[in-house]
């Protein structure tokens, strides 16, 4: 029984392969999540700052959202088009395509296993922020933690296929992988990871609310730190960008791979 | 003596680690190490002009050796003088006389047309720009490359590369040349090619080779002298034909009968190796060589007849693969 | 003595020689991926706007950051910019690649020049994308602080210039440091992303920040000097001696960076097989 290529025994082949893969770059992965401290800079700089009240947030609030946020970037980076073009660069791409399975759901296993990795440190990370700013401590509840964990997964799968979308591309054009900086820079600014959306002027978080990035950092960052917010239309937007991304990701892989094949390459 | 060695020894301290995150923690706190004596005793001459082969299964310790005498790798112990140098100081004179070339590893700019890299390199060795064009212009010639040199290195098939390499290499004008594997995955034609280059480049210059190769017909044409080396020590230095008498004392002698013939007929002529209706194979001792032919030839009704050494590369190849002498 | 000079003269011809000729190469490889060029500088263009919006968030209701105005900050905003266009023109493309001669093997072609080899690796190329970045980092620089009054007197500039090359050097010095680790470690060249998000606390004043971070990053690891100090040099705020501070600081962080190639040399020509 398969579904979309998969079976039980594939995933479990896919991803253990992909976990202990990922054990041996554990220095690696424990120095990128140390990389994301971008979110404590900027915590440092806004609980100094005279007008944090114009946050809306204080105090512990504020420490809340910006850990939240540090946590779900840690758990929902995506890096699939630099994985993929350094496969097609080095031709491991063909025999990928020419197996019964689609070619990103091997990205999906190896994500995921990094994820799992990477727990540990984030979860250091976490603890000793806590030991250095113990007012800040929190236990979100159950529902709070499944809600939130949900809307990351989501938040990854955004990031998953927009970042899939540039990667179909590379069939075109093997150095398309620089236009992941067209989407990285709207991201670091409108997702949340320096400000908290809240403090935006209105016709900026109006502007940002249309675009997918206030749901990647934001909206599950505020639901993790059980800050106010609108569970239920943040939700409808996340899933309302899955439905537009994934038929898109699908077709212009198809195009892609029609391409690749014609080009005999 | 262009390059002397003497005493030459490395040694590797490993260190022993279990697989796994358990393995990682004990490595830390209760490190096991073991030395391991990667080139042991090592002692040559070369002299100028030499083209010398340089032989041993992966791991014997051969490119430990080449780049202790390029300077790469300090020596644990013993002595190495190199065109009168000390080669780990690495002063730019001695840079100068040397060059290393590795089939497996390329100093071109992956981008850029391989005149560019030239250019470079000429700039780094302080050649002035239209002695740097006369030099290209020579070698080019040797190397029967020319509009490859205007395209960019990602768009040239290896063996066009490795002319390319090999140009940038020489562009200095090095005495000695230290190349490592240097026809690595080209094709019969480019090898052939690389080596009629070298050979000329040899006679031209004077310039002394000490080369390393897995295809034993780049050590047969160009070698008159080969070292081998085995489990870090040196086994062989000497001619191929004496490499060929050490490692199998014994010739192949083939008959061609015009008689069957059964096998308790070859009793007293040496090891038979096969008997196949009417052809024989016979490994005969060298020094029996003489009295067994005769006798063979006088006792039996012979059609045809050939002595031959058993091939040197098959030799060689089963000494690397069985990893003793 | 004469013949000594001459030496030192024709050993200076032969390093700015190769220098032109790896940058002029650099900007060969560019020609060949034009789109790139296009991409970076929009995408460098935007994330200039994100910076200052951002920046802009914390002036809202007449605020200021640490004490300094909105144009005074908006100068630190453009030192920060310009560095930028340092580490992608110059650092990241050269101090980037020393992984992969390591990994590749292709270290030892580098040590076989009579050449210098933290020269030969730390010139080896230019990454020509970055350099709209720099030019637009100065012109962020001039404009706002002659918006927040400075004077462009020949002496501010002249040591605003000095105190941009002892950015560059301690910059330069840092990023250099971290990738000779990858000698060792293979792997670790995520260390220098850590750098990269450190580095990026100088987008704001050094005083914005709390008390125990501002001597970090004085003295540990001295983003003050990169853009706060220069900023305050052309806004006529420095004291001398922060200025000397600085040089003292350059020339350590420089010398540091040879010894410690020099030691992961010894180490590399010693361990390789």
């Amino acid at each position: 029984m398969r579904v979309a290529g998969l079976s039980p025994q594939v995933i479990k082949a896919l991803f253990s392969t992909q976990y202990a893969n990922m054990l041996e770059y554990r220095a690696e992965i424990a120095l990128w999540a140390l990389s994301g401290v971008l979110p404590f800079i900027m915590l440092t700089l806004w609980s100094q700052h005279d007008g944090g009240n114009s946050l809306a947030y204080q105090g512990s609030d504020l420490s809340r959202y910006f850990l939240s946020a540090f946590l779900v970037r840690q758990f929902s980076v995506v890096w699939v088009v630099f994985s993929f073009e350094e496969d097609a660069l080095f031709g491991r791409l063909s025999p990928y395509i020419l197996q019964p399975l689609h070619p990103l759901w091997r990205y999906v296993a190896s994500h995921l296993a990094e994820q799992v990795t990477r727990f540990p440190f984030a979860f250091g990370i976490a603890l000793i922020f806590f030991l250095l700013n113990p007012a800040s401590f929190w236990l979100p509840s159950f529902w709070q933690l499944l809600l939130a964990w949900l809307a990351t997964f989501f938040s990854f799968t955004i990031g998953f296929l927009l970042q899939s979308l540039i990667a179909s591309l590379c069939f075109w054009n093997e150095r398309a992988s620089a236009l992941e900086r067209l989407l990285f820079v709207p991201y670091l600014f409108l997702s949340g990871l320096l400000a908290p959306l809240i403090a935006f002027p209105s016709d900026v978080l109006k502007f940002a609310n249309w675009t997918p990035f206030p749901y990647l950092i934001d909206f599950p960052a505020r639901v993790l730190a059980g800050l106010p917010v609108d569970i239920l239309s943040g939700f409808l937007s996340q899933l309302f960008w899955i439905f537009c991304l994934l038929p898109a990701v699908l077709i212009l892989w198809r195009l892609g791979v029609r391409r690749y094949t014609a080009m005999g390459a | 003596m262009v390059i002397e060695v003497q005493g030459l020894s490395k040694t590797y301290r490993i260190a022993d680690k279990e697989p796994g995150l358990l393995g990682t923690f004990n490595h830390f706190f209760n490190r096991k190490t073991y030395d391991l004596k990667a080139v042991n005793e090592v002692s040559f001459v070369i002299k100028q002009g030499e083209i010398v082969g340089f032989l041993g299964a992966n791991g014997a310790g051969k490119t430990t050796t080449l780049k202790m005498l390029c300077g790469l790798i300090y020596p644990s112990a013993g002595f190495i003088s190199v065109a009168g140098y000390l080669p780990q100081r690495r002063q730019v004179p001695f840079l100068k006389q040397i060059t290393l070339v590795m089939g497996q590893k390329q100093q071109l700019i992956w981008d850029l047309p391989p005149l560019d890299s030239l250019m470079v390199n000429a700039a780094v060795y302080g050649i002035r720009e239209p002695e740097a064009r006369n030099r290209i212009t020579e070698l080019a010639d040797m190397l029967e490359i020319g509009e490859e040199l205007t395209r960019p290195v990602r768009k040239l098939s290896l063996g066009q590369r490795m002319k390319a390499e090999l140009l940038a290499a020489l562009l200095h004008r090095p005495t000695v040349l230290f190349l490592d594997e240097p026809t690595l995955g080209l094709d019969v034609n480019a090898q052939a090619k690389v080596r009629s280059f070298l050979a000329e480049y040899n006679r031209r210059t004077g310039a002394t080779i000490l080369l390393t190769s897995h295809y034993m017909t780049d050590i047969t044409t160009l070698c008159s002298r080969v070292l081998l080396i085995h489990q870090g020590q040196l086994f062989h230095d000497g001619g191929l034909d004496a490499l060929t008498e050490r490692l199998s004392p014994y010739r192949q002698v083939r008959l061609e009968l015009n008689k069957l013939a059964s096998k308790s007929d070859f009793l007293g002529y040496g090891k038979l190796e096969s008997l196949n209706g009417r052809s024989v194979c016979l490994l005969v001792e060298r020094k029996n060589l003489t009295s067994i032919v005769s006798r063979l030839l006088s006792n039996f009704d012979i059609f045809d007849f050939e002595v031959t050494d058993p091939p040197i590369d098959e030799l060689i190849g089963s000494l690397f693969q069985k990893g003793t002498l | 003595m004469c013949g000594a000079t001459q030496l030192w003269e024709l050993e200076m011809g032969r390093y700015l020689t190769t220098m032109r000729l790896f940058w002029s190469n650099a900007f060969g490889v560019l020609l060949e991926y034009q789109f790139n060029f296009l991409i970076e500088f929009f995408a460098m263009l935007a994330s200039l706007i994100g910076s200052i919006f951002i920046l802009s968030l914390f002036f809202v209701e007449g605020q200021s950051l640490g004490g300094w105005s909105w144009e005074a900050a908006l100068v630190v905003q453009g030192f920060y910019t310009l560095l930028d266009g340092v580490t992608n023109t110059w650092l990241r493309p050269n101090l980037g690649a020393i992984v992969n001669y390591v990994r590749e093997g292709t270290l030892d072609f580098v040590l076989l020049k009579p050449i210098d080899s933290q020269f030969w690796v730390s010139v080896r190329t230019l990454a020509p994308t970055g350099i709209p970045e720099i030019a637009l980092g100065i012109v962020l620089i001039l404009w706002a602080a002659s918006k927040a009054g400075a004077e462009f007197s020949f002496g501010v500039l002249f040591v605003t210039s000095m105190m941009l090359l002892v950015s560059c050097i301690i910059l330069y010095s840092l990023w250099f440091l971290i990738a000779a680790t990858t000698i060792w470690f293979v792997k670790t060249w995520n260390a220098t992303e850590v750098l990269r998000a450190l580095l990026a606390a100088g987008r704001f004043p050094v005083v914005a920040y709390p008390p125990i971070l501002r001597i970090i990053f004085t003295v540990l690891l001295p983003i003050a000097f990169l853009t706060t100090v220069p900023a305050e040099v052309i806004l006529g705020q420095s004291a001398t001696y922060t200025l000397l501070l600085g040089w003292l600081l350059a020339l350590i962080a420089f010398f540091l960076s040879r010894i410690f190639w020099n030691f992961a040399l010894s180490f590399y020509t010693s361990a390789s097989s």
